[in-house]
């Protein structure tokens, strides 16, 4: 049984490492990594001036949240750690999907620069540029064609002028203007 | 009965056409800032104030209380259609409206949604009509020492809500958490954790942080899933009425009711809010129903639960506004603000000088009530249409909406660069597989928590004398137990689970 079971999972890694890798590491890293940082957390706590009317400085609440963490991280470090083999069983290849991170990595830069780039440039200039990026990245292979790629400008122009007026002069929420200085 | 007297003479003054067009208009603009991530409802009321400078008193306020009414429940339609909150209030909402929308019933939840919010929000009218001086007097009684209480009760939730996975569940939370200590630190400013950002002097705004968390990490969820093609249409089932049956009805009731409560209760304590009310009463109906797997699974219950409780609190919320003048979150104040324009001073005093006021807001409430009802149910069959556009469509556009309403929330391009941060963040839960509801719970409570403490012990100068104090006392032990009966319940499923798997 145990050895149909690793089977099974050295076929998953080779259709998804990086999956395989969430569902059996999972819970040690992110017990390592609470551990890091409610230390860290702990540490620059401690820095914090210590009031002076009061027993129950600025210093107190991340103090407490600190130790909590750091207990339940070890404790779901060491559980994890503890219990590997019996969870590496429980995981079934079938359940791991393919993940697309491609698609996620541009997105997140997508997104990266939109918000970087909104103040400098300016609403309407990089919500046009940003939206039609990110419709086409995560438009499916088979949709990527000129005729889906009008049809996405179109929308993306409409919208991002919609956005603006409406937000303009029907909310009195000025976007940041950017480059285009005009009073609308 | 005096009070009915002047309810009936306050519906008769109010019932005239421009009146009733004004607060149509008002709900259906509240609706439209209640359903946008990042517009909220008091930004929605900002908004309408100087529009009522030119009307009567009575006129301005109804209008006001039109818009807020509308603001707080258009939040359930992004909640369950698109699986992010327009306003904070209808957090909980997402739990179990988005599955809902997913297996097909989008019509049904938002029929329950805005037939329970609805009721919840008549349910606290009524309470505001009939019991508001009274109840003001219990307000008065909480000191930041019994607040500290129903936030540290609101925090054992979690431990409740991340059962079968309890330490991970109360990680997250502890992650909210750390979250709120970033900025000045209560009573005192201490910059804490500001990396000498003076950004982030502030903290983190709470809806940049909500839109991060539910919107942004979605679009990174879908981008994942989109490599295999499989773009999944969601079906739309359609429904006669409202979509569930007249059993169905009797069978929410005694969960509308207990919500309902919940929500009143929480209003009346100024500064708590519609969504702790709204996530309370989502983990209590899960306490005791039947059936707490379904909950999260699109279990009609949570969304009854929320809707009643986050609406019930806009009477709650009045309560203390109308009768001490103390405004309890953002929309109140503002429409304190309104009452300032108009030359009416909000407290004891309102009652006897301006009577027929008060009791015209009362039968506003309710006639807004019933408008929002009308307006959305007749509206339904448009908004489930959001459902038919292509997700690689819909997302992106819903993230520049989500960008703007952030950058609205403070005028901060910072705000905008937040959400991003926590989109990542969320998106990082979906892969190690964290709840993202502690998060978002803790985040909601902990600065409330921290402030509370503080301002109580300034006030009593120890902790010791919290427990003086016979309502802190209740919560407080309330909350002990119950996160030392879940914590027990939960060595009991893992080693009954260890058993089992040898």
């Amino acid at each position: 049984m145990k050895t149909l079971t690793k089977e099974e999972s050295s076929d998953g890694t080779e259709k998804g490492g990086t999956e395989m890798f969430f569902k059996k590491y999972g819970d040690i890293v992110v017990g390592i990594f609470f551990m890091a940082l409610s230390a860290v957390m702990m540490v620059m706590a401690q820095m914090l001036p210590k009031s002076k009317v009061m027993e129950v400085g600025p210093e107190f609440m991340p103090m407490v949240i600190g130790v909590i963490t750091f207990a339940l991280a070890a404790a779901l470090t060491f559980l994890s750690i503890k219990n590997f083999k019996m969870h590496n069983a429980e995981i079934k290849a079938d359940d791991i999907e393919d993940c697309d991170y491609k698609r996620v990595l541009e997105s997140v830069i997508l997104m990266l620069v939109y918000v970087f780039m909104m103040k400098p440039v300016g609403f309407i200039l990089s919500t046009l540029v940003f939206l039609f990026c990110q419709m086409m990245v995560l438009s499916p292979d088979d949709e990527r064609g000129k005729k889906q790629a009008i049809l996405l400008a179109v929308i993306d122009v409409v919208f991002t002028l919609v956005v603006f007026f409406l937000f303009r002069y029907g909310f009195k929420i000025v976007l940041p203007a950017g480059i285009f200085s005009i009073n609308l | 009965m005096q009070a009915l007297g002047l309810l009936g003479n306050a519906f008769v003054s109010i019932m005239h056409p421009a009146s009733i067009l004004l607060m149509i208009a008002g709900v259906a603009i509240g609706i439209v800032f209640g359903s946008i991530p990042g517009l909220s409802a008091s930004m929605a009321v900002a908004l309408m104030l100087p529009l009522t400078f030119s009307m009567t008193p009575s006129l301005g306020m109804n209008t006001l209380v039109a818009v807020y009414i509308g603001g707080i429940s258009g939040g359930l339609i992004s909640a369950i259609l698109l699986n992010m909150p327009g306003t904070a209030s209808s957090i909980a909402t997402t739990f179990d409206g988005y599955p809902m929308a997913k297996k097909g019933e989008a019509m049904k939840a938002l029929g329950l949604g805005i037939v329970f919010s609805a009721l919840g929000s008549i349910f606290s009218f009524l309470v505001l009509t009939f019991c508001a001086p009274l109840l003001a007097d219990v307000a008065l009684k909480f000191t930041p020492a019994e607040n500290f209480g129903i936030c540290f009760f609101a925090l054992t939730m979690v431990a409740i809500l991340s059962s079968g996975n309890m330490i991970r569940g109360l990680l997250a939370g502890m992650l909210g958490l750390m979250f709120t200590l970033i900025g000045m630190a209560p009573i005192d400013g201490t910059a804490r954790f500001t990396f000498g950002n003076p950004n982030l002097m502030a903290g983190f705004d709470t809806l940049p942080t909500l839109i991060g968390i539910f919107a942004i990490s979605d679009i990174l969820i879908t981008a994942e899933a989109m490599g295999n093609g499989k773009l999944e249409t969601i079906p739309i089932n359609k429904v006669k009425g409202f979509g569930f049956s007249m059993k169905e009805f009797v069978y929410h009731l005694p969960n509308f009711l207990r919500s309902a409560l919940i929500g009143t209760g929480i209003g009346i304590l100024p500064g708590i809010g519609g969504s702790t009310s709204g996530m309370l009463s989502y983990v209590t109906a899960k306490n005791m129903s039947k059936h707490p797997e379904e909950f999260g699974k699109g279990c009609p219950d949570g969304i009854v639960a929320t809707e009643s409780a986050n609406n019930a609190t806009i009477g709650g919320a009045m309560i203390p506004l109308l009768v001490l003048g103390i405004p309890g979150d953002g929309v109140t104040a503002m429409m304190l603000g309104g009452f300032l324009i108009h030359g009416l001073s909000a407290g004891p005093l309102l009652f006897v000088k301006n009577g027929d006021v008060v009791y015209g807001i009362f039968a506003a409430c309710i006639i807004c009530t019933l408008i929002m009802l009308v307006v959305e149910w007749t509206c339904i069959k448009g908004f489930v249409q959001v459902l038919k556009v292509p997700k690689h469509i819909l997302l992106p556009l819903i993230l520049v909406l989500c960008c703007v309403g952030a950058y609205a929330t403070n005028n901060r391009i910072f705000d905008v660069q937040s959400i991003l941060i926590f989109g990542v963040v969320g998106y990082l839960f979906h892969k190690f597989k964290l709840p993202t509801t502690p998060f978002v719970l803790c985040f909601l409570i902990g600065s409330m928590l921290e402030t509370y403490l503080r301002r109580g012990i300034m006030q009593y100068k120890s902790f010791g004398a919290f427990f003086t104090r016979p309502i802190f006392d209740a919560f407080f032990f309330v909350a002990v137990g119950v996160l030392v009966w879940s914590v027990f319940k939960e060595l009991k499923t893992f080693y009954a689970k260890k058993k089992a798997l040898g």
